[in-house]
């Protein structure tokens, strides 16, 4: 059983059909990269993953159950975690109180999710920071926070969009190191890029978005040879 | 590594300290205020408004919303307790809550409204207390008074009413302060600055919102129920006047949104501003009244408390 | 009952041509500046308090006080953008920011006017002769007649000013796309100081065509034309100028035709209903296409 999958998903928006028919299917501890220009339709795929759209047609699959149409909350509850391509941190709320957010359902004692959010800011290297508004990191560092928070409630799929965009080499490395931990620790990892070098490097397979239709999926040797994704790269 | 949750402990006895410290100051002053003689209408509407800048707070400050119909919550609550008294000859301690309670049931039917945001909602919420003013100024004579409003006709008991404005301001306060660190407060907040991320990180987002909403809905339909038992006298003009809305919505900005003590700081300064300007110059009021909020918008957006917080960032860990 | 269906029409067309300018000023205002004026009713009511003064001490017709109220409140709202707006675009949310800082506006613009003309209402006993002119089966004022020629007239010169001239275009432009027009080199700071002069202008001049057609004002009527001008801008959808024209006509129709055939208390009501109504079923307008935030 696939631990996310994803079955013919189309969505539209107006006249532009962004995914069309996208199947998606992914186990723990794999880590899936998504590829394509700018307008491939990979944040959208994503968005339909974790419900902010609802797809027009098709199927999500979160552990085997059928969470399609779901709220975004319900869908998170399902274990599934993301990040954004410009972050969405909580600003005006310390990096602790962010971290929290997610997880602030759960049965454990507040000194326990707090002991765990520092830990995890630990982990990030931003324990220094915890009392600051988020508002008050730099880009780099927000991205870190995002993921943290993404990983707080230890979601089973965490699907991360251009993590290294905007982000200093030093850091990016940093982040490599962090999603190929995750990654061992048996989660599903969903990671969006344009970046082919950190993809190819990150993956375990790799799928390549067109025009909202998967043109090429397979092993990161045959995506980096395939016509097709060349093509769609350098475009005519 | 054990050091930040100890620096977390002494951070929260801090917190704790100053809470007990501000709250105990607090309430020995408004409880003496009739026993050392000093003015007790003047400190009654005092506590008056800054129950109604930290409720209005909860709206704003904690849930992102601009309120600009607050008055609707006010008025029906006034008009529920003079309603209850004069016309079904309820008890006050009994009408009271239910004041409080049509706030809740209002602020259940402008539910949807929380769908919108920034201007829409600001918008929306002005035009939904027009229809309340107008549907109760047009609600038979013999139920609401018509133009002449109601008298509830109860011997006056200032002083009573004074402990019960007190009882609720406490009681105000005292939600407000277990919101802001609470798991609700959190959630609250989150949704505030980002609904849809927060919707994502598995906030149920309009159910807390409406928890914040009801929060903030309730405690200025007790305000409106106890002022009208405070002065006896409930008309539609007062009642659902947007000065009302002005001055709650001023008082708050002007401590800072978002803080349990910048309500009470804004309270406690712009009432005692306006009253010395009233007693100086009863003409210009109005006008300072409004001057006096362009100016915080330009040059304090972030109220008394904000500013210094801002300046002071490790300070916002022991300040309520 | 036909009679009072026609007049309720024509008066809804001259009413409504004074919303219509009341929702194309403030619509303009928020589709370049991203602010909300709580004031533009107290700006329209000072209007009318110009016509009314320069009557009353100066013997100046209410016609000739529409040029110069132009004049005046474009340039009172040239000064008023750069004391309020710089200071208010650095604060943390500028949109929700304006809404209050303008509700002190308002505020501190009603209490000046009640020291200067005090609380009674007002009216200017300017008359034209004949008082009213006959169209066929009913009488119009011809103080209303005036105001509505006079509304048409602006409304045709702010269509021909926004989509002929170069100016107008940068407006329509700024209102599409804010990014897009600094990168193209217009000084945004100065063309929005141009549209708040000129939506200023416009409520002046509506305030005098208030004082031609309504019976009377006073200094707490600012609060009515403020709600009065979100019903238009909302209905027209936020930022659309033509829209708010089209919408200021349809809201002064339905509101007369309201008075002709529902009870004086509900008919207040139907305005509150048109705006919440409206933003519920659809936030873009009666013409549905929303400008681009």
């Amino acid at each position: 059983m696939s631990a996310i999958e994803a079955r013919g998903l189309t969505k539209r928006f107006g006249g532009l059909v962004a995914l069309d028919g996208v199947d998606l299917r992914a186990g723990p501890g794999e880590t899936l990269g998504i590829i394509g220009v700018n307008g491939a339709g990979k944040t959208t795929l994503m968005n339909c993953i974790c419900g902010l759209y609802r797809p027009d047609a098709g199927d999500v699959l979160v552990g085997g159950e059928r969470v399609t149409g779901q709220p975004p909350h319900v869908i998170a509850h399902h274990g599934v975690g993301r990040t954004f391509q410009v972050p969405r941190v909580f600003r005006k709320m310390s990096l602790i109180d962010n971290l929290l957010v997610p997880v602030l359902d759960r049965p454990a004692s507040d000194s326990e999710l707090i002991g765990r959010a520092e830990a995890m800011l630990e982990r990030m290297q931003l324990i220094e920071l915890r009392h600051n508004y988020a508002e008050e990191l730099s880009g780099g560092q927000q991205k870190l926070l995002e993921m943290a928070r993404m990983l707080m409630p230890d979601p089973a799929i965490v699907m991360l969009d251009e993590p290294f965009a905007g982000v200093h080499p030093v850091l990016c490395k940093f982040m490599i190191e962090r999603i190929e931990e995750t990654a061992r620790a048996g989660k599903v990892v969903l990671l969006i890029s344009h970046d082919l070098t950190s993809i190819y490097r990150l993956s375990s397979r790799v799928m390549a978005l067109n025009q909202g239709r998967v043109i090429a999926e397979g092993g990161v040797d045959d995506i980096r040879g395939n016509p097709a994704v060349i093509e769609a790269y350098l475009g005519t | 590594m054990a050091s930040p949750s100890r620096a977390a402990d002494s951070a929260d006895r801090i917190y704790f300290t100053l809470v007990a410290l501000i709250g105990g100051a607090l309430l020995a002053y408004f409880a003496a205020v009739p026993v050392l003689g000093l003015n007790v209408a003047f400190h009654f509407y005092l506590m008056l408004w800054i129950t109604m800048a930290s409720a209005f707070n909860v709206a704003s400050g904690f849930a992102g919303y601009m309120p600009f119909g607050y008055v609707a919550f006010y008025g029906v609550g006034a008009f529920t307790t003079a309603i209850l008294v004069k016309k079904a000859a309820f008890p006050l301690f009994l009408a009271l809550p239910l004041s409080g309670v049509a706030g809740l049931v209002l602020a259940l039917l402008f539910a949807p409204t929380l769908r919108l945001s920034g201007i829409y909602f600001g918008i929306v919420s002005l035009a939904l207390a027009g229809i309340c003013r107008l549907a109760i100024t047009n609600m038979p004579e013999e139920i609401t008074g018509g133009s002449f409003g109601l008298q509830l006709g109860s011997r006056a008991q200032p002083l009573q009413s004074f402990y019960v404005m007190m009882a609720v301001m406490v009681l105000a306060l005292a939600t407000i302060l277990w919101l802001s660190r609470s798991r609700l407060g959190k959630a609250l907040r989150a949704t505030r600055d980002d609904a849809e991320a927060a919707d994502m990180m598995g906030v149920n987002v309009p159910l807390v919102r409406l928890y914040g909403w009801l929060i903030s809905a309730f405690f200025p339909a007790v305000c409106g129920g106890v002022e009208a038992w405070y002065t006896n006298v409930v008309d539609t003009e007062t009642a659902f006047n947007t000065l009302i809305t002005a001055k709650t919505v001023i008082y708050a900005v002007a401590g800072g949104l978002g803080t349990v003590t910048g309500p009470i700081i804004g309270a406690v300064a712009m009432v005692w501003l306006d009253e010395l300007i009233w007693r100086q110059f009863p003409l210009l009021n109005l006008l300072i009244l409004g001057v006096a909020t362009v100016i915080l918008v330009l040059f304090l957006p972030r109220g008394i408390v904000g500013t210094v917080l801002r300046r002071k960032p490790h300070w916002r860990r022991y300040v309520p | 009952m036909e009679l009072l269906i026609l007049n309720g029409l024509a008066n809804g067309l001259i009413v409504g041509g004074i919303y219509a300018l009341v929702g194309v000023s403030l619509t303009l205002l928020y589709g370049v500046l991203r602010v909300v004026n709580f004031a533009h009713g107290e700006f329209v009511i000072a209007g009318s308090f110009f016509a009314f003064v320069l009557f009353s001490t100066l013997k100046i017709p209410p016609l000739l006080a529409v040029p110069l109220a132009a004049v005046a409140f474009f340039a009172a709202g040239w000064l008023l953008y750069y004391v309020l707006i710089p200071r208010l675009a650095r604060s943390d949310d500028p949109e929700l920011m304006s809404f209050l800082m303008f509700y002190g506006v308002s505020i501190a613009a009603a209490a000046l006017m009640l020291l200067l003309f005090e609380a009674d209402s007002r009216s200017i006993d300017f008359t034209f002769t004949p008082i009213s002119v006959q169209i066929g089966p009913i009488y119009i004022s011809t103080a209303r007649l005036v105001a509505l020629a006079i509304t048409i007239v602006i409304s045709i010169a702010l269509a021909l000013f926004l989509f002929r001239t170069l100016p107008g275009k940068a407006l329509r432009a700024a209102i599409m796309n804010p990014e897009a027009i600094q990168i193209m080199g217009v000084d945004i700071v100065r063309l929005s100081a141009f549209a708040f002069a000129l939506a200023s202008s416009l409520a002046g001049v509506t305030g005098v065509l208030v004082a031609l057609v309504f019976p009377a004002f006073n200094p707490f009527s600012g609060a009515e034309y403020t709600i009065i001008a979100f019903i238009v801008v909302v209905l027209g959808g936020l930022g659309n100028p033509v829209g708010a024209l089209l919408a200021g006509v349809v809201f002064g129709l339905a509101e007369q035709m309201a008075t002709v055939f529902l009870p004086q208390a509900l008919a207040q009501i139907v305005g509150f209903v048109i705006l919440v109504g409206t933003i519920f079923l659809r936030p873009s307008g009666l013409l549905g296409t929303r400008f681009r935030r």
